[in-house]
Protein backbone atom coordinates (compact mmCIF):
# COMPACT_ATOMS: atom_id res chain seq x y z
CA UNK A 1 0.00 0.00 0.00
CA UNK A 2 1.36 3.38 -0.91
CA UNK A 3 -1.11 5.48 1.09
CA UNK A 4 -0.59 6.75 4.56
CA UNK A 5 -2.38 4.52 7.10
CA UNK A 6 -3.64 7.46 9.18
CA UNK A 7 -5.94 8.60 6.37
CA UNK A 8 -9.61 8.08 7.21
CA UNK A 9 -11.05 4.99 5.55
CA UNK A 10 -13.46 6.01 2.81
CA UNK A 11 -15.11 4.00 0.04
CA UNK A 12 -12.99 5.91 -2.48
CA UNK A 13 -9.81 5.05 -0.61
CA UNK A 14 -10.66 1.35 -0.57
CA UNK A 15 -11.57 1.36 -4.25
CA UNK A 16 -8.45 3.14 -5.39
CA UNK A 17 -6.07 1.36 -3.00
CA UNK A 18 -2.80 0.64 -4.79
CA UNK A 19 -0.61 -2.27 -3.71
CA UNK A 20 3.07 -2.67 -4.41
CA UNK A 21 3.56 -5.63 -6.75
CA UNK A 22 5.32 -8.63 -5.23
CA UNK A 23 9.01 -8.85 -6.05
CA UNK A 24 9.99 -11.18 -8.82
CA UNK A 25 10.19 -14.74 -7.63
CA UNK A 26 7.91 -14.06 -4.66
CA UNK A 27 4.32 -15.12 -4.64
CA UNK A 28 1.77 -12.33 -5.14
CA UNK A 29 -2.02 -12.11 -5.20
CA UNK A 30 -4.21 -12.09 -8.26
CA UNK A 31 -4.73 -8.38 -8.97
CA UNK A 32 -8.22 -8.86 -10.40
CA UNK A 33 -9.37 -10.70 -7.28
CA UNK A 34 -7.95 -8.03 -4.98
CA UNK A 35 -9.62 -5.29 -7.04
CA UNK A 36 -12.97 -7.08 -7.05
CA UNK A 37 -12.78 -7.56 -3.29
CA UNK A 38 -11.86 -3.91 -2.71
CA UNK A 39 -14.84 -2.96 -4.88
CA UNK A 40 -17.16 -4.99 -2.66
CA UNK A 41 -15.65 -3.59 0.53
CA UNK A 42 -16.00 -0.07 -0.89
CA UNK A 43 -19.68 -0.60 -1.75
CA UNK A 44 -20.37 -2.04 1.68
CA UNK A 45 -18.56 0.83 3.38
CA UNK A 46 -20.56 3.36 1.36
CA UNK A 47 -23.80 1.60 2.34
CA UNK A 48 -22.83 1.52 6.01
CA UNK A 49 -21.81 5.17 5.99
CA UNK A 50 -25.06 6.29 4.41
CA UNK A 51 -27.16 4.20 6.78
CA UNK A 52 -25.04 5.65 9.57
CA UNK A 53 -26.11 9.15 8.52
CA UNK A 54 -29.77 8.14 8.58
CA UNK A 55 -29.33 6.53 11.99
CA UNK A 56 -27.56 9.64 13.29
CA UNK A 57 -30.50 11.76 12.29
CA UNK A 58 -32.86 9.34 13.99
CA UNK A 59 -30.79 9.27 17.19
CA UNK A 60 -30.65 13.04 17.34
CA UNK A 61 -34.38 13.34 16.68
CA UNK A 62 -35.15 10.83 19.46
CA UNK A 63 -32.67 12.50 21.77
CA UNK A 64 -34.47 15.80 21.16
CA UNK A 65 -37.79 14.21 22.01
CA UNK A 66 -36.33 12.73 25.19
CA UNK A 67 -35.07 16.18 26.18
CA UNK A 68 -38.55 17.58 25.56
CA UNK A 69 -40.11 14.93 27.81
CA UNK A 70 -37.52 15.71 30.46
CA UNK A 71 -39.14 19.04 31.06
CA UNK A 72 -38.43 21.16 28.01
CA UNK A 73 -41.78 21.08 26.25
CA UNK A 74 -42.47 22.31 22.74
CA UNK A 75 -40.44 22.38 19.55
CA UNK A 76 -37.02 23.95 20.06
CA UNK A 77 -36.16 26.70 17.60
CA UNK A 78 -32.87 25.06 16.61
CA UNK A 79 -34.66 21.83 15.57
CA UNK A 80 -35.67 23.32 12.25
CA UNK A 81 -32.14 24.54 11.70
CA UNK A 82 -30.72 21.10 12.49
CA UNK A 83 -33.08 19.58 9.91
CA UNK A 84 -31.86 22.09 7.35
CA UNK A 85 -28.25 21.32 8.23
CA UNK A 86 -28.87 17.63 7.65
CA UNK A 87 -30.60 18.32 4.37
CA UNK A 88 -27.68 20.41 3.15
CA UNK A 89 -25.27 17.75 4.41
CA UNK A 90 -27.02 15.10 2.37
CA UNK A 91 -26.95 17.28 -0.74
CA UNK A 92 -23.24 17.89 -0.18
CA UNK A 93 -22.61 14.17 0.21
CA UNK A 94 -24.42 13.52 -3.07
CA UNK A 95 -22.28 16.13 -4.78
CA UNK A 96 -19.12 14.65 -3.23
CA UNK A 97 -20.13 11.22 -4.43
CA UNK A 98 -20.74 12.49 -7.98
CA UNK A 99 -17.34 14.18 -8.09
CA UNK A 100 -15.64 11.13 -6.58
CA UNK A 101 -17.35 8.82 -9.08
CA UNK A 102 -16.36 11.06 -11.99
CA UNK A 103 -12.78 11.15 -10.77
CA UNK A 104 -12.76 7.42 -10.24
CA UNK A 105 -14.14 6.87 -13.72
CA UNK A 106 -11.53 9.15 -15.25
CA UNK A 107 -8.81 7.37 -13.25
CA UNK A 108 -9.97 3.99 -14.53
CA UNK A 109 -10.18 5.26 -18.10
CA UNK A 110 -6.72 6.79 -17.93
CA UNK A 111 -5.27 3.66 -16.36
CA UNK A 112 -6.89 1.48 -18.96
CA UNK A 113 -5.71 3.72 -21.79
CA UNK A 114 -2.17 3.66 -20.41
CA UNK A 115 -2.24 -0.12 -20.14
CA UNK A 116 -3.42 -0.45 -23.71
CA UNK A 117 -0.85 2.01 -24.95
CA UNK A 118 1.89 0.04 -23.21
CA UNK A 119 0.50 -3.19 -24.66
CA UNK A 120 0.38 -1.77 -28.19
CA UNK A 121 3.91 -0.46 -27.85
CA UNK A 122 5.09 -3.79 -26.49
CA UNK A 123 3.43 -5.68 -29.34
CA UNK A 124 4.86 -3.29 -31.90
CA UNK A 125 8.30 -3.76 -30.41
CA UNK A 126 7.93 -7.55 -30.51
CA UNK A 127 6.69 -7.39 -34.10
CA UNK A 128 9.48 -5.07 -35.14
CA UNK A 129 12.10 -7.32 -33.63
CA UNK A 130 10.43 -10.32 -35.33
CA UNK A 131 10.59 -8.59 -38.71
CA UNK A 132 14.19 -7.70 -38.07
CA UNK A 133 14.99 -11.27 -37.11
CA UNK A 134 13.27 -12.58 -40.24
CA UNK A 135 15.25 -10.18 -42.37
CA UNK A 136 18.45 -11.31 -40.68
CA UNK A 137 17.51 -14.95 -41.15
CA UNK A 138 16.74 -14.58 -44.86
CA UNK A 139 19.88 -12.55 -45.39
CA UNK A 140 22.06 -15.15 -43.75
CA UNK A 141 20.24 -17.89 -45.67
CA UNK A 142 21.01 -16.11 -48.94
CA UNK A 143 24.60 -15.70 -47.89
CA UNK A 144 24.82 -19.41 -47.06
CA UNK A 145 23.31 -20.37 -50.42
CA UNK A 146 25.79 -18.18 -52.21
CA UNK A 147 28.64 -19.77 -50.29
CA UNK A 148 27.42 -23.28 -51.21
CA UNK A 149 26.98 -22.58 -54.98
CA UNK A 150 29.93 -23.22 -57.47
CA UNK A 151 32.21 -20.29 -57.33
CA UNK A 152 31.10 -17.66 -59.87
CA UNK A 153 33.61 -15.31 -61.42
CA UNK A 154 34.28 -12.20 -59.50
CA UNK A 155 32.56 -9.21 -61.07
CA UNK A 156 35.79 -7.38 -61.90
CA UNK A 157 37.19 -10.34 -63.75
CA UNK A 158 33.93 -10.82 -65.63
CA UNK A 159 33.93 -7.22 -66.70
CA UNK A 160 37.54 -7.52 -67.85
CA UNK A 161 36.74 -10.52 -69.96
CA UNK A 162 33.72 -8.85 -71.51
CA UNK A 163 35.87 -5.89 -72.45
CA UNK A 164 38.43 -8.27 -73.98
CA UNK A 165 35.70 -9.94 -76.06
CA UNK A 166 34.45 -6.61 -77.34
CA UNK A 167 37.99 -5.59 -78.15
CA UNK A 168 38.68 -8.81 -80.05
CA UNK A 169 35.47 -8.42 -82.02
CA UNK A 170 36.46 -4.91 -83.09
CA UNK A 171 39.98 -6.11 -83.83
CA UNK A 172 38.72 -8.86 -86.15
CA UNK A 173 36.62 -6.26 -88.02
CA UNK A 174 39.65 -4.03 -88.36
CA UNK A 175 41.74 -6.97 -89.57
CA UNK A 176 39.21 -7.85 -92.21
CA UNK A 177 39.06 -4.25 -93.47
CA UNK A 178 42.83 -4.02 -93.62
CA UNK A 179 43.11 -7.41 -95.33
CA UNK A 180 40.63 -6.28 -97.96
CA UNK A 181 42.55 -3.07 -98.54
CA UNK A 182 45.74 -5.08 -98.77
CA UNK A 183 44.25 -7.44 -101.34
CA UNK A 184 42.94 -4.54 -103.36
CA UNK A 185 46.22 -2.72 -103.36
CA UNK A 186 48.02 -5.98 -104.29
CA UNK A 187 45.63 -6.47 -107.21
CA UNK A 188 46.16 -2.89 -108.31
CA UNK A 189 49.92 -3.31 -108.10
CA UNK A 190 49.75 -6.45 -110.19
CA UNK A 191 47.62 -4.65 -112.73
CA UNK A 192 50.02 -1.72 -112.90
CA UNK A 193 52.94 -4.01 -113.14
CA UNK A 194 51.41 -5.96 -116.06
CA UNK A 195 50.68 -2.70 -117.86
CA UNK A 196 54.23 -1.55 -117.38
CA UNK A 197 55.55 -4.82 -118.70
CA UNK A 198 53.47 -4.26 -121.83
CA UNK A 199 54.88 -0.78 -122.26
CA UNK A 200 58.37 -1.98 -121.46
CA UNK A 201 59.42 1.08 -119.47
CA UNK A 202 61.81 -0.05 -116.75
CA UNK A 203 61.69 3.15 -114.71
CA UNK A 204 57.95 2.92 -114.48
CA UNK A 205 58.31 -0.72 -113.55
CA UNK A 206 60.63 0.20 -110.73
CA UNK A 207 58.48 2.93 -109.30
CA UNK A 208 55.32 0.81 -109.39
CA UNK A 209 57.17 -2.02 -107.74
CA UNK A 210 58.48 0.34 -105.13
CA UNK A 211 55.09 1.91 -104.32
CA UNK A 212 53.27 -1.38 -104.11
CA UNK A 213 55.98 -2.82 -101.87
CA UNK A 214 55.66 0.24 -99.72
CA UNK A 215 51.85 -0.09 -99.42
CA UNK A 216 52.15 -3.77 -98.59
CA UNK A 217 54.71 -3.28 -95.90
CA UNK A 218 52.70 -0.42 -94.38
CA UNK A 219 49.61 -2.61 -94.12
CA UNK A 220 51.58 -5.48 -92.68
CA UNK A 221 53.23 -3.26 -90.06
CA UNK A 222 49.86 -1.88 -89.15
CA UNK A 223 48.36 -5.32 -88.70
CA UNK A 224 51.35 -6.48 -86.76
CA UNK A 225 51.06 -3.61 -84.35
CA UNK A 226 47.36 -4.21 -83.76
CA UNK A 227 47.97 -7.89 -83.17
CA UNK A 228 50.30 -7.10 -80.37
CA UNK B 1 -10.27 26.71 30.79
CA UNK B 2 -10.28 23.01 31.60
CA UNK B 3 -8.06 21.38 29.01
CA UNK B 4 -9.02 17.82 29.86
CA UNK B 5 -12.73 18.65 29.59
CA UNK B 6 -12.03 20.31 26.26
CA UNK B 7 -10.20 17.27 24.94
CA UNK B 8 -12.90 14.88 26.13
CA UNK B 9 -15.68 16.86 24.49
CA UNK B 10 -13.74 16.99 21.24
CA UNK B 11 -13.10 13.24 21.35
CA UNK B 12 -16.83 12.61 21.86
CA UNK B 13 -17.64 14.61 18.73
CA UNK B 14 -14.67 13.33 16.72
CA UNK B 15 -15.93 9.78 17.19
CA UNK B 16 -18.59 10.64 14.58
CA UNK B 17 -15.78 11.20 12.07
CA UNK B 18 -16.70 12.79 8.76
CA UNK B 19 -20.23 13.58 10.04
CA UNK B 20 -18.81 16.23 12.35
CA UNK B 21 -17.12 18.17 9.57
CA UNK B 22 -20.13 17.68 7.33
CA UNK B 23 -22.41 19.17 9.98
CA UNK B 24 -19.98 22.03 10.63
CA UNK B 25 -19.80 23.15 7.00
CA UNK B 26 -23.53 22.76 6.39
CA UNK B 27 -24.20 24.83 9.51
CA UNK B 28 -21.72 27.47 8.35
CA UNK B 29 -23.12 27.72 4.82
CA UNK B 30 -26.73 27.87 5.96
CA UNK B 31 -25.91 30.83 8.16
CA UNK B 32 -23.53 32.44 5.67
CA UNK B 33 -24.30 31.29 2.13
CA UNK B 34 -21.76 33.79 0.75
CA UNK B 35 -18.93 31.68 2.20
CA UNK B 36 -19.84 28.64 0.13
CA UNK B 37 -18.10 29.90 -3.01
CA UNK B 38 -14.77 30.02 -1.21
CA UNK B 39 -14.78 26.23 -1.28
CA UNK B 40 -14.59 23.62 -4.06
CA UNK B 41 -17.63 21.65 -5.21
CA UNK B 42 -16.50 18.45 -3.55
CA UNK B 43 -15.88 19.02 0.14
CA UNK B 44 -14.51 15.54 0.99
CA UNK B 45 -10.84 16.61 1.18
CA UNK B 46 -11.80 19.83 2.89
CA UNK B 47 -13.54 17.92 5.70
CA UNK B 48 -10.49 15.70 6.19
CA UNK B 49 -8.32 18.79 6.44
CA UNK B 50 -10.63 20.46 8.97
CA UNK B 51 -10.74 17.38 11.18
CA UNK B 52 -6.98 16.89 11.13
CA UNK B 53 -6.36 20.58 11.87
CA UNK B 54 -8.84 20.54 14.77
CA UNK B 55 -7.30 17.31 16.06
CA UNK B 56 -3.85 18.86 15.93
CA UNK B 57 -5.01 22.02 17.74
CA UNK B 58 -6.77 20.08 20.48
CA UNK B 59 -3.83 17.71 20.93
CA UNK B 60 -1.43 20.65 21.31
CA UNK B 61 -3.73 22.80 23.42
CA UNK B 62 -1.47 22.45 26.46
CA UNK B 63 1.79 23.20 24.62
CA UNK B 64 1.64 26.81 23.50
CA UNK B 65 5.11 26.70 21.91
CA UNK B 66 3.88 24.15 19.34
CA UNK B 67 0.40 25.50 18.92
CA UNK B 68 1.14 29.16 18.25
CA UNK B 69 3.45 28.65 15.25
CA UNK B 70 1.03 26.08 13.85
CA UNK B 71 -1.92 28.46 14.13
CA UNK B 72 0.09 31.38 12.79
CA UNK B 73 1.02 29.30 9.73
CA UNK B 74 -2.61 28.30 9.31
CA UNK B 75 -3.69 31.95 9.50
CA UNK B 76 -1.15 33.05 6.88
CA UNK B 77 -2.00 30.09 4.70
CA UNK B 78 -5.70 30.97 4.71
CA UNK B 79 -5.07 34.37 3.12
CA UNK B 80 -4.86 32.83 -0.34
CA UNK B 81 -8.36 31.36 0.10
CA UNK B 82 -9.68 34.88 0.61
CA UNK B 83 -10.24 34.41 4.35
CA UNK B 84 -10.78 37.72 6.17
CA UNK B 85 -10.88 38.62 9.85
CA UNK B 86 -14.65 39.05 9.72
CA UNK B 87 -15.12 35.41 8.72
CA UNK B 88 -13.73 34.11 12.01
CA UNK B 89 -16.76 34.76 14.29
CA UNK B 90 -19.08 32.89 11.89
CA UNK B 91 -16.71 29.92 11.90
CA UNK B 92 -16.56 30.01 15.69
CA UNK B 93 -20.33 30.01 16.03
CA UNK B 94 -20.69 27.01 13.71
CA UNK B 95 -17.87 25.17 15.48
CA UNK B 96 -19.60 25.59 18.83
CA UNK B 97 -22.98 24.56 17.40
CA UNK B 98 -21.37 21.44 15.92
CA UNK B 99 -19.64 20.44 19.13
CA UNK B 100 -22.83 21.05 21.10
CA UNK B 101 -24.82 18.98 18.65
CA UNK B 102 -22.51 15.95 18.76
CA UNK B 103 -21.94 16.13 22.51
CA UNK B 104 -25.69 15.95 22.98
CA UNK B 105 -26.63 15.81 26.62
CA UNK B 106 -22.97 15.99 27.66
CA UNK B 107 -22.80 19.61 26.46
CA UNK B 108 -22.79 22.06 29.35
CA UNK B 109 -22.55 25.78 29.91
CA UNK B 110 -18.98 25.28 31.18
CA UNK B 111 -17.99 23.49 28.01
CA UNK B 112 -19.53 26.24 25.92
CA UNK B 113 -17.46 28.77 27.88
CA UNK B 114 -14.25 26.71 27.51
CA UNK B 115 -14.68 26.37 23.78
CA UNK B 116 -15.58 30.03 23.31
CA UNK B 117 -12.44 30.99 25.17
CA UNK B 118 -10.30 28.51 23.21
CA UNK B 119 -11.67 29.61 19.87
CA UNK B 120 -11.13 33.27 20.70
CA UNK B 121 -7.44 32.53 21.23
CA UNK B 122 -7.21 30.43 18.05
CA UNK B 123 -8.89 33.14 15.97
CA UNK B 124 -6.72 35.86 17.50
CA UNK B 125 -3.46 34.07 16.69
CA UNK B 126 -4.61 33.28 13.16
CA UNK B 127 -5.89 36.76 12.33
CA UNK B 128 -2.85 38.43 13.87
CA UNK B 129 -0.48 36.30 11.81
CA UNK B 130 -2.53 37.06 8.71
CA UNK B 131 -2.48 40.78 9.46
CA UNK B 132 1.31 40.75 9.96
CA UNK B 133 1.71 38.88 6.69
CA UNK B 134 -0.43 41.45 4.92
CA UNK B 135 2.35 44.01 5.26
CA UNK B 136 4.81 41.65 3.59
CA UNK B 137 2.99 39.73 0.88
CA UNK B 138 -0.13 39.87 -1.25
CA UNK B 139 -2.71 37.19 -0.29
CA UNK B 140 -1.83 35.40 -3.52
CA UNK B 141 0.24 35.95 -6.65
CA UNK B 142 -1.43 35.97 -10.06
CA UNK B 143 0.63 34.41 -12.83
CA UNK B 144 0.29 33.81 -16.56
CA UNK B 145 1.41 30.66 -18.32
CA UNK B 146 4.05 31.72 -20.86
CA UNK B 147 5.29 28.27 -21.83
CA UNK B 148 3.73 24.81 -21.87
CA UNK B 149 5.77 21.87 -23.13
CA UNK B 150 4.32 18.39 -23.06
CA UNK B 151 7.36 16.20 -22.63
CA UNK B 152 5.46 12.88 -22.49
CA UNK B 153 1.81 11.83 -22.54
CA UNK B 154 1.60 12.66 -18.83
CA UNK B 155 4.37 15.12 -18.05
CA UNK B 156 4.42 18.79 -18.93
CA UNK B 157 6.84 21.57 -18.07
CA UNK B 158 5.03 24.86 -17.46
CA UNK B 159 6.71 28.23 -17.44
CA UNK B 160 4.76 30.96 -15.66
CA UNK B 161 5.33 34.67 -15.26
CA UNK B 162 4.09 36.08 -11.93
CA UNK B 163 2.44 39.50 -12.16
CA UNK B 164 4.27 40.82 -9.13
CA UNK B 165 7.75 39.71 -8.00
CA UNK B 166 7.64 36.35 -6.23
CA UNK B 167 10.70 35.52 -4.16
CA UNK B 168 11.55 32.05 -2.92
CA UNK B 169 14.45 29.78 -2.09
CA UNK B 170 15.30 26.86 -4.44
CA UNK B 171 13.82 23.69 -2.95
CA UNK B 172 10.59 25.38 -1.88
CA UNK B 173 7.14 24.69 -3.28
CA UNK B 174 3.96 26.64 -3.68
CA UNK B 175 0.21 26.00 -3.71
CA UNK B 176 -1.12 26.50 -7.22
CA UNK B 177 -4.71 27.02 -8.35
CA UNK B 178 -5.70 27.02 -12.00
CA UNK B 179 -8.67 28.99 -13.27
CA UNK B 180 -9.62 25.73 -15.00
CA UNK B 181 -10.20 24.13 -11.55
CA UNK B 182 -11.18 26.92 -9.17
CA UNK B 183 -10.75 26.46 -5.40
CA UNK B 184 -8.51 23.42 -5.80
CA UNK B 185 -4.98 24.10 -4.66
CA UNK B 186 -2.08 21.70 -5.20
CA UNK B 187 1.57 22.05 -4.27
CA UNK B 188 4.28 22.20 -6.93
CA UNK B 189 7.99 22.89 -6.53
CA UNK B 190 9.74 25.70 -8.32
CA UNK B 191 12.07 23.90 -10.76
CA UNK B 192 14.57 26.72 -11.25
CA UNK B 193 16.62 29.14 -9.22
CA UNK B 194 15.13 32.67 -9.32
CA UNK B 195 15.68 34.27 -12.73
CA UNK B 196 16.13 37.88 -13.76
CA UNK B 197 12.87 37.83 -15.71
CA UNK B 198 11.07 36.30 -12.70
CA UNK B 199 9.66 33.34 -14.64
CA UNK B 200 9.15 30.05 -12.82
CA UNK B 201 9.07 26.48 -14.14
CA UNK B 202 6.80 23.76 -12.78
CA UNK B 203 7.12 20.06 -13.64
CA UNK B 204 3.64 18.56 -13.69
CA UNK B 205 2.77 14.90 -13.97
CA UNK B 206 -0.88 14.15 -14.73
CA UNK B 207 -2.11 11.72 -12.10
CA UNK B 208 -4.91 9.43 -13.28
CA UNK B 209 -8.18 10.99 -12.16
CA UNK B 210 -6.40 13.96 -10.57
CA UNK B 211 -8.45 17.04 -11.45
CA UNK B 212 -5.72 19.65 -11.01
CA UNK B 213 -2.68 17.77 -12.30
CA UNK B 214 -4.54 16.61 -15.43
CA UNK B 215 -5.74 20.14 -16.16
CA UNK B 216 -2.24 21.60 -15.68
CA UNK B 217 -0.54 18.90 -17.74
CA UNK B 218 -3.06 18.66 -20.57
CA UNK B 219 -5.65 21.43 -20.89
CA UNK B 220 -3.83 24.53 -19.65
CA UNK B 221 -2.25 26.50 -22.51
CA UNK B 222 -0.06 29.57 -22.95
CA UNK B 223 -1.99 32.59 -21.74
CA UNK B 224 -3.88 30.70 -19.03
CA UNK B 225 -3.93 32.26 -15.59
CA UNK B 226 -2.89 30.66 -12.30
CA UNK B 227 -2.84 31.80 -8.71
CA UNK B 228 -0.01 30.94 -6.35
CA UNK B 229 0.12 31.09 -2.57
CA UNK B 230 3.19 32.01 -0.56
CA UNK B 231 6.25 29.76 -1.01
CA UNK B 232 6.50 27.02 1.60
CA UNK B 233 8.79 24.16 2.53
CA UNK B 234 12.05 23.80 4.38
CA UNK B 235 13.90 21.71 1.79
CA UNK B 236 16.92 23.74 0.74
CA UNK B 237 20.58 23.36 -0.07
CA UNK B 238 22.73 23.50 3.06
CA UNK B 239 25.19 26.16 1.96
CA UNK B 240 27.31 25.87 5.08
CA UNK B 241 28.03 22.19 4.46
CA UNK B 242 31.41 21.43 2.88
CA UNK B 243 30.32 17.91 1.96
CA UNK B 244 29.55 16.53 -1.50
CA UNK B 245 25.92 16.26 -2.48
CA UNK B 246 23.88 13.35 -3.80
CA UNK B 247 20.48 14.25 -5.24
CA UNK B 248 17.88 11.49 -5.62
CA UNK B 249 15.04 12.44 -7.96
CA UNK B 250 12.05 10.24 -8.78
CA UNK B 251 10.20 11.51 -11.86
CA UNK B 252 8.89 15.07 -11.35
CA UNK B 253 10.46 15.03 -7.87
CA UNK B 254 13.35 16.34 -9.94
CA UNK B 255 11.91 19.89 -9.84
CA UNK B 256 13.20 21.21 -6.46
CA UNK B 257 16.52 19.38 -6.90
CA UNK B 258 17.08 20.97 -10.32
CA UNK B 259 16.44 24.37 -8.76
CA UNK B 260 19.09 23.54 -6.16
CA UNK B 261 21.62 22.56 -8.86
CA UNK B 262 21.05 25.92 -10.55
CA UNK B 263 21.54 27.59 -7.20
CA UNK B 264 24.81 25.70 -6.63
CA UNK B 265 26.06 26.89 -10.03
CA UNK B 266 25.99 30.42 -8.68
CA UNK B 267 28.33 29.60 -5.79
CA UNK B 268 31.98 30.56 -5.88
CA UNK B 269 32.94 26.96 -5.10
CA UNK B 270 30.08 24.62 -5.97
CA UNK B 271 30.11 21.28 -4.13
CA UNK B 272 30.50 18.04 -6.06
CA UNK B 273 26.93 17.10 -7.00
CA UNK B 274 25.78 13.69 -8.21
CA UNK B 275 22.17 13.64 -9.43
CA UNK B 276 20.48 10.26 -9.88
CA UNK B 277 17.31 10.79 -11.92
CA UNK B 278 14.91 7.84 -12.05
CA UNK B 279 11.81 7.06 -14.09
CA UNK B 280 9.90 3.98 -15.19
CA UNK B 281 10.91 4.13 -18.85
CA UNK B 282 13.50 5.98 -20.91
CA UNK B 283 10.75 8.10 -22.49
CA UNK B 284 9.79 9.32 -19.03
CA UNK B 285 13.25 10.76 -18.35
CA UNK B 286 11.51 13.92 -19.46
CA UNK B 287 14.23 16.44 -18.62
CA UNK B 288 17.37 14.48 -19.46
CA UNK B 289 18.59 16.59 -22.43
CA UNK B 290 18.59 19.70 -20.26
CA UNK B 291 20.30 17.91 -17.37
CA UNK B 292 22.99 16.54 -19.68
CA UNK B 293 23.59 20.03 -21.00
CA UNK B 294 24.07 21.23 -17.43
CA UNK B 295 26.45 18.36 -16.67
CA UNK B 296 28.48 19.15 -19.79
CA UNK B 297 28.72 22.78 -18.75
CA UNK B 298 29.52 22.27 -15.06
CA UNK B 299 32.36 19.85 -14.26
CA UNK B 300 31.26 19.50 -10.61
CA UNK B 301 27.93 17.97 -11.69
CA UNK B 302 27.37 14.30 -12.58
CA UNK B 303 24.00 13.12 -13.87
CA UNK B 304 23.07 9.43 -13.85
CA UNK B 305 19.68 8.54 -15.31
CA UNK B 306 18.07 5.23 -14.42
CA UNK B 307 15.03 3.36 -15.65
CA UNK B 308 13.13 0.86 -13.50
CA UNK B 309 10.71 -0.84 -15.91
CA UNK B 310 12.65 -1.21 -19.16
CA UNK B 311 15.31 -3.93 -18.83
CA UNK B 312 16.60 -3.38 -22.38
CA UNK B 313 17.56 0.26 -21.57
CA UNK B 314 21.23 0.76 -22.36
CA UNK B 315 22.06 2.85 -19.29
CA UNK B 316 21.55 2.12 -15.59
CA UNK B 317 18.45 0.13 -14.71
CA UNK B 318 16.69 -0.22 -11.37
CA UNK B 319 15.38 2.22 -8.78
CA UNK B 320 17.14 5.40 -7.74
CA UNK B 321 18.07 3.67 -4.47
CA UNK B 322 19.65 0.76 -6.42
CA UNK B 323 21.75 3.11 -8.53
CA UNK B 324 22.95 5.17 -5.57
CA UNK B 325 24.07 1.95 -3.91
CA UNK B 326 25.86 0.88 -7.10
CA UNK B 327 27.30 4.08 -8.47
CA UNK B 328 27.76 6.67 -5.72
CA UNK B 329 30.51 5.93 -3.19
CA UNK B 330 28.94 7.63 -0.17
CA UNK B 331 32.02 8.83 1.63
CA UNK B 332 31.11 12.24 2.94
CA UNK B 333 27.82 13.33 1.47
CA UNK B 334 24.60 15.18 2.12
CA UNK B 335 21.58 13.60 0.43
CA UNK B 336 18.45 15.30 -0.88
CA UNK B 337 15.56 13.03 -1.85
CA UNK B 338 12.37 13.95 -3.71
CA UNK B 339 9.76 11.85 -5.49
CA UNK B 340 6.65 9.81 -4.73
CA UNK B 341 6.22 8.82 -1.09
CA UNK B 342 7.12 5.20 -1.94
CA UNK B 343 10.30 6.33 -3.72
CA UNK B 344 11.30 8.65 -0.86
CA UNK B 345 10.78 5.95 1.77
CA UNK B 346 12.74 3.35 -0.21
CA UNK B 347 15.61 5.75 -0.95
CA UNK B 348 15.90 7.06 2.61
CA UNK B 349 15.93 3.49 3.95
CA UNK B 350 18.66 2.54 1.51
CA UNK B 351 20.77 5.60 2.34
CA UNK B 352 20.52 4.78 6.02
CA UNK B 353 21.44 1.15 5.46
CA UNK B 354 24.47 2.41 3.49
CA UNK B 355 25.52 4.18 6.66
CA UNK B 356 24.36 7.72 6.02
CA UNK B 357 23.31 9.49 9.23
CA UNK B 358 19.68 10.65 9.28
CA UNK B 359 20.58 14.30 9.82
CA UNK B 360 22.35 14.43 6.47
CA UNK B 361 19.30 13.24 4.56
CA UNK B 362 16.96 16.02 3.49
CA UNK B 363 13.42 15.42 2.26
CA UNK B 364 10.46 17.70 1.62
CA UNK B 365 8.38 18.22 4.75
CA UNK B 366 5.28 18.42 2.58
CA UNK B 367 4.19 19.75 -0.71
CA UNK B 368 4.60 16.76 -2.99
CA UNK B 369 1.32 16.71 -4.85
CA UNK B 370 -0.33 13.36 -5.41
CA UNK B 371 -3.52 14.37 -7.18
Amino acid sequence: MTRVSSEPMTPELVRSAAFTPARLGRRGLDEGEVRAFCGRVSDELARLLSSNTVLQEEVLRLRGRLLDRAGKPGVRPEDGHVQAVYMLSRAQKTADRCVADAQEYSRELAEDARMRRDEILREAKVRASMILEEAHASASKAAQAARDAPEPLPAAELQGLQAEIAYLRTFSDVCRTHLRAYMESLARSIELWERAEHEGASTAKRSVLHSSQHALSRNATHLWCRMR
Amino acid sequence: MDELRLKESFARAAAYGDEVALFFYSHLFLGHPELREMFPVSMADQRDRLLSALGQIVADVSSQEDLVPYLAGLGRDHRKFGTLAEHYPAVGASLLATLAHFNGMAWTEDLARDWTEAYTVIAAVMTEAAAEDEGLHPPWWGATVVGHERRTMDIAVLRVAPEVPFSYVPGQSVAVESEARPRLWRFYSMANAPRHDGTIDFHVRAIDGGPVSCALARSVAVGARLRMGAPVGTLRLDMASRRSVVLAAGSTGLAPLKAMIEQASGLAEPPRVHLVFGARTAAELYDLPDLEKMAAQWPWLTVTPTVSAEPQYRGETGTVADVIGRRVPLTDHDAYVCGSSAMVTATVNRLQSLGMPQNRIYIEDFGWSES
